[in-house]
């Protein structure tokens, strides 16, 4: 019974300076002088990492796991592109903006992160490069991928903003956007080769730690399961960011791709699961599972997320359940987070009496981070045709704010609202 | 030994005569004996007597500057044995510090002692206690006293010269002329330099002037003690006569600077035979302090050093653990940072006679930055840090929690959780869609709960 | 609008050929380049130390010297007066530790230091080759002017050596690299030559291997399992070691004969050999993407003409 989703509609009825808003800005201007703090006092002095955790959350948490959240450009993008589910296509500008800004936001720590950035630049000079490690391909990889493919598919929105607030560059946003249409084809498929590849290769670092990583972790087939769950967490992150937009701004939610969203999520964790547990039992590590130890406890608790969550999502998908759905999504990210995370911390354990817990100030720059791109996305959807609509609510907007700018001599007709479409 | 002593013999016979030998006092040699009745036998007795009797009567002069040490010490009755105990103490002490005791045995070192002349010495004494020519003369074992003067030409030293008053000065002189250039210099004590240096005067004339004169006569000078070294006690503050070391005075010559208070009598031997004999002087630091002697901390050899590796002190005087023997760092021993033999080569030839093993801290009376201007019982820092005895397990240890931290993540969780369920719950289910689907109403609800399309 | 099943499996067989074609081009490639660099070996003049931990007497001379050769801070945290490093760290590139059992067995001690593995894992997962292991003598060594700190050396290395200076704004990545300006002179390296008992001593691989397989067939029973650990564990080391204890119990590693590069990274390296493979796959997607995309510009193109508004990309 809902209307379908038809274009994408920016937030044009709530203003940009909202109090949540300015908090969160505060805290992000917060994280900003803490970062100062850490580039003048060192990384031990910021943090709780020490040589034997090596890697605090802003690598192990924003980079390992978060990115596999922001995977929605990646994995919705081939649902839709390679798989042909064109109703998914409608939120491809919420996908892609989410992915763009928790890559960015992951990106940035990651220069905060690292103790001698100065050197990256050494990644210009190929000769320099070590082809053969992990860490070379993911750190080639994630910039070039949020540079170029991400950036490009983020681009639409803002030449469509810039069409509509400056008519006078009409004629140079046009231009662009032909020839991003030429080039799309190929900028599609890097934006769906590209991801592949880092995201199986942030698994590939966890390989090269051995025995460090528990052995109900530890498997060849780690970067496949990394990929394999970037793609449904990034599902499930989408139908979050969606539902979460439907309360706090009270937009649209289009059932149909949420139950579409959630059939494919569902299936993902489902497959996934199996081959999770087939490569436990191939490799007789399933009596690891059984005992009871730590490691066994949070191995089950992220089986448990995702399964609960892929049963809620088919489920929710059968019945026209959003509140199963929401629920589903919410389990589904946070296992999926979990499992990319407990590897390389909690499950990662290099010798007797390591330890590290992350410093309070480690978590605010990390909250702050975090602030930072949900008020980002909360103005670029407010300000740029984002967020899935129907056709009804742009002649709305078209109506209630962009009445002054014409975009189509045949759009005249149309700038007073309609009772009905 | 016996062989060791017929070795020495033919050196000697050599030395005197070629191919005859010379009738010792000791005569357990069976190697002399052999040979006097083989030349007994062959007839030669009457040359041999004759020129026996030459021989010691050139022996019988006694001051000549071409006789040898060995000659010196035949004569004057200090059995072979106490003169090579006396060489053995010496390769003791520096076994490769002098050219003299490099890699040599205790026989080598007294051949090469034995061949030389005896070198002229002079011996002054300026703002000094006299302690460092108290502390030559307390080596009981073998008697130095019977040895400096046999084995070195004393021509002046003021405590030991039976001389006083014009006699006295005019041997110095006399000594000064004679030796033309070639003798020996020791100082003893520092030399005053306000009011043109008038708080010191021998003879009515300056330590200053008398210093500079003898001094640039001289083939070495030796500053012995911490006074003749860098001014000692006189020049601590607030240093009332300007008292200096020789090297300050005499900047043009080399000085050989052998600080203590007293320093160690074999630190002033040593180098005397080693110029002796060898003809030059040891390798030197950057203060002039001979290596074989100055180069180690008291630190880095002291016995007490286990104490101060498994941090045992003694804490004050008489406590249990200075009664234990513990390390006195604590109690402000210099040792750290004094450069000085003590550790190894105790005092009186007595283990044990030195501060630290009597239970009193090293005071550093070597160093001119450390001895009479840091208080005796005030600590000094290390600075060549050593590990300790103890030695850490195979594992390290567990950091823990922060309470913010903590706090701030179970907040976050918190407040995650509720407000997702919150929103969950504001979600529409499926009993709430049905609802929806069923009324079939266009028109928007105020109820935001079951409005699925926003506006 | 959408594709079907049928469509999809055409443009599929298409793109299949193409990948078996590439394929089969980079299997052969790879089939000679990936077994080359699969495995590296010990290299005939590499040097080594061997450490005989039942000859060590725990003074500590070689963490002094050490200490002092590499121009390092001394450890005075635990205590104000002495070198008492309680671990490597960024002050301390050479630790002695104690094994003392709590039950009586004897106790041993324990030198720990970079074990310059021949194919080491730090090496193999430097972006940069920051870190890398000479080829004359084997040496890995660390290079500031390419280190990015990412320290992601220290996840991998099994024996936990790599340590970080985690103050200041330059901070440095910190381990024994085997005294290699000593080398250059001629000198031996600072530890090996201030041994007083020469529990520890330098020389070449070969004859240090040698040595150690002499000392264990002389003294049965005495050494633990009667084999040196280095000679093979993670696929060989160069600084080789001598116990009586456990390897465990001391702090070594349980290792495995083979490399960790060489088994973790197989498939990494030959999916990535060349780019072939992700060339193919990208040509794969383009060629469906380009049939969706087609059809998706067509739909616009009816979209723009059904609503009159400006088509959304």
């Amino acid at each position: 019974m809902s209307r379908a989703w038809e274009r994408c509609v920016p937030v044009f009825d709530i203003p940009i300076l909202t109090r949540p808003f300015v908090a969160l800005c505060t805290l992000g201007a917060v994280a900003c002088g803490l970062v100062l703090y850490r580039e003048a006092a060192g990384l031990g002095a910021a943090s709780g990492m020490n040589d034997a955790y090596a890697w605090g959350i802003w690598k192990t948490f924003n980079i390992m796991a978060l990115t596999g959240l922001g995977s929605g450009g990646f994995s919705i993008g081939i649902a839709t592109w390679l798989f042909g589910r064109r109703s998914l296509h409608s939120v491809m500008r919420t996908a892609v903006l989410s992915s763009f800004l928790i890559y960015a936001s992951g990106l940035m720590l990651l220069g905060i992160d690292v103790g001698r950035p100065w050197n990256f630049l050494w990644i210009l000079a190929p000769w320099r490069w070590n082809v053969h490690s992990p860490m070379l391909e993911v750190g080639f990889c994630m910039p070039l991928y949020t540079a170029v493919p991400l950036f490009l598919e983020a681009i639409p929105p803002v030449l469509e903003w810039i069409h509509s607030r400056w008519p006078e560059l009409e004629s140079t946003a046009e231009m662009a956007e032909s020839l991003l249409k030429r080039i799309y084809p190929w900028v599609l498929g890097l934006a769906f080769l590209l991801p592949a590849m880092h995201q199986s290769s942030l698994g590939a670092l966890m390989l090269l730690a051995g025995n460090q990583v528990h052995p109900l972790w530890q498997t060849p087939w780690l970067p496949l399961l990394y990929v394999w769950a970037a793609s449904f967490m990034g599902f499930a992150f989408v139908s979050v960011v969606l539902m979460v937009c439907h309360l706090v701004w009270n937009r649209s939610l289009d059932e149909d791709v949420l139950r579409e969203m959630s059939r494919i999520t569902a299936w993902l964790i489902a497959t996934w699961l199996i081959f999770r547990f087939a490569d436990l039992a191939m490799r007789g590590r399933l009596h690891l599972a059984v005992q009871i130890s730590a490691p066994s406890a949070l191995f089950w608790m992220e089986i448990l997320l995702l399964l609960s969550a892929a049963l809620m999502l088919a489920v929710a998908s059968k019945r026209h359940n959003v509140r199963l759905a929401f629920q589903g999504s919410i389990l589904a990210a946070l296992g999926g987070l979990m499992y990319r995370f407990d590897p390389t911390t909690l499950a990662f354990q290099p010798r007797a009496g390591a330890f590290y817990f992350p410093t309070f100030i480690e978590l605010l720059i990390d909250i702050g981070f975090l602030s930072l791109t949900v008020a980002t996305f909360s103005l670029l959807a407010k300000v740029l045709p984002i967020l899935p609509a129907s056709t009804r609510l742009w002649r709305a907007m078209e109506s209630a704010r962009w009445n002054k700018s014409v975009l189509h001599p045949q759009q005249a007709e149309y700038t007073h609202y309609a009772a009905a479409d | 030994m016996v062989r060791g002593g017929a070795a020495f013999l033919r050196l000697i016979g050599h030395r005197a005569s070629g191919t005859i030998t010379v009738t010792l006092k000791w005569d357990r040699c069976n190697w002399t004996s052999r040979m006097y009745r083989l030349m007994h036998g062959l007839g030669k007795t009457r040359r041999l007597a004759q020129n026996e009797a030459r021989i010691k009567m050139e022996e019988m002069v006694i001051g000549k500057r071409s006789e040898t040490i060995a000659d010196h010490i035949e004569a004057s009755g200090i059995s072979r044995r106490r003169f090579l105990e006396f060489c053995a103490v010496l390769v003791a002490m520096a076994p490769s510090g002098l050219a003299l005791t490099k890699k040599a045995s205790a026989l080598e070192v007294a051949q090469k002692i034995g061949a030389s002349k005896r070198p002229s010495v002079i011996w002054l004494h300026f703002q000094d206690c006299t302690g460092c020519t108290e502390s030559l003369l307390h080596a009981s074992r073998p008697d130095i006293a019977d040895l400096i003067f046999n084995v070195i030409s004393l021509d002046y030293h003021e405590t030991f010269m039976a001389a006083s008053g014009y006699q006295a000065e005019e041997a110095l002189r006399h000594a000064v002329e004679e030796n033309n250039g070639n003798f020996i210099l020791v100082v003893e004590g520092s030399i005053p330099t306000r009011e043109h240096g008038a708080y010191m005067k021998l003879a009515g004339r300056p330590a200053l002037e008398v210093l500079r004169d003898t001094g640039s006569e001289a083939a070495l000078v030796v500053a012995i003690g911490s006074c003749a070294s860098w001014g000692g006690i006189p020049s601590a503050d607030p240093n009332p006569t300007g008292a200096l070391g020789v090297d300050s005075i005499l900047a043009n010559k080399a000085v050989v600077n052998l600080p203590g208070c007293p320093p160690n009598p074999y630190n002033f031997l040593s180098v005397l035979l080693e110029y002796s004999t060898m003809h030059r002087i040891p390798a030197l630091d950057e203060y002039h302090r001979p290596k074989f002697a100055y180069d180690r901390l008291i630190h880095e050899d002291c016995p007490r050093r286990g104490h101060f590796d498994a941090g045992r002190f003694a804490g004050v005087f008489g406590d249990e653990g200075h009664r234990q023997g513990w390390c006195l760092y604590k109690l402000g021993c210099k040792g750290p940072v004094t450069h000085a033999p003590c550790s190894t080569m105790h005092f009186n030839e007595t283990p044990g006679v030195w501060p630290i093993g009597i239970g009193t801290p090293c005071a550093g009376c070597t160093e001119k930055a450390t001895a009479f201007r840091i208080p005796i019982f005030q600590t000094v820092d290390i600075h060549s840090i050593t590990p300790p005895e103890a030695l850490p397990a195979i594992d390290a240890r567990a950091g823990s929690i922060g309470v913010a931290a903590a706090t701030t993540v179970g907040a976050i969780a918190g407040a995650a959780a509720t407000a997702a369920m919150i929103a969950s719950r504001r979600l529409p289910d499926s009993k709430r869609i049905r609802a929806i689907q069923k009324s079939e109403d266009t028109t928007k609800p105020r109820n935001k709960d079951i409005d699925l399309e926003g506006r | 609008m959408e594709i079907t099943r049928r469509h999809l499996l055409g443009s599929m067989a298409k793109g299949a050929a193409t990948v078996f074609a590439a394929g089969g081009v980079s299997s052969v490639a790879l089939a000679d380049e990936s077994r080359a660099k699969e495995k590296q070996e010990a290299s005939q003049t590499a040097i080594a130390m061997l450490y005989d931990a039942t000859l060590c007497v725990g003074c500590q001379s070689c963490v002094s010297a050490c200490a002092q050769a590499n121009n390092l801070t001394p450890d005075k945290r635990l205590d104000t007066l002495h070198q008492s490093p309680r671990d490597l760290s960024d002050t301390t590139k050479n630790v002695v530790k104690l094994y003392k059992p709590a039950d009586g067995t004897p106790y041993s001690y324990i030198k720990q230091q970079c074990m310059h593995c021949v194919d080491p894992a730090c090496a193999a997962a430097c972006l940069f080759k920051a870190l890398k292991k000479e080829t004359g003598t084997g040496i890995v060594t660390w290079n500031p002017g390419l280190c990015v700190g990412c320290r992601y050396c220290q996840i991998v290395c099994s024996y936990h050596i790599p340590k970080f200076q985690w103050r200041g704004v330059n901070p440095r990545i910190v381990k024994c690299e085997f005294c290699k300006e000593r080398l250059a002179r001629g000198d031996d390296p600072a530890c090996t030559s201030v041994c007083p008992t020469h529990a520890v001593v330098f020389g070449k691989r070969t004859s240090l291997l040698a040595e150690a397989k002499l000392r264990i067939a002389k003294s049965p029973g005495k050494y633990y399992e009667e084999r040196v650990f280095g000679e093979r564990e993670g696929g060989g080391t160069q600084v080789l070691y001598l116990t009586k204890a456990s390897f465990e119990k001391l702090g070594l590693p349980k290792l495995g004969n083979e490399p960790i590069p060489a088994k973790y990274l197989k498939w990494q390296k030959r999916m990535y050999s060349y780019l072939l493979i992700p060339a193919a796959l990208y040509a794969v997607i383009v060629s469906i993407t380009r049939k969706s995309w087609n059809r998706h510009e067509e739909h616009l193109k009816e979209e723009e003409k059904a609503t009159g508004l400006r088509p959304q990309l």
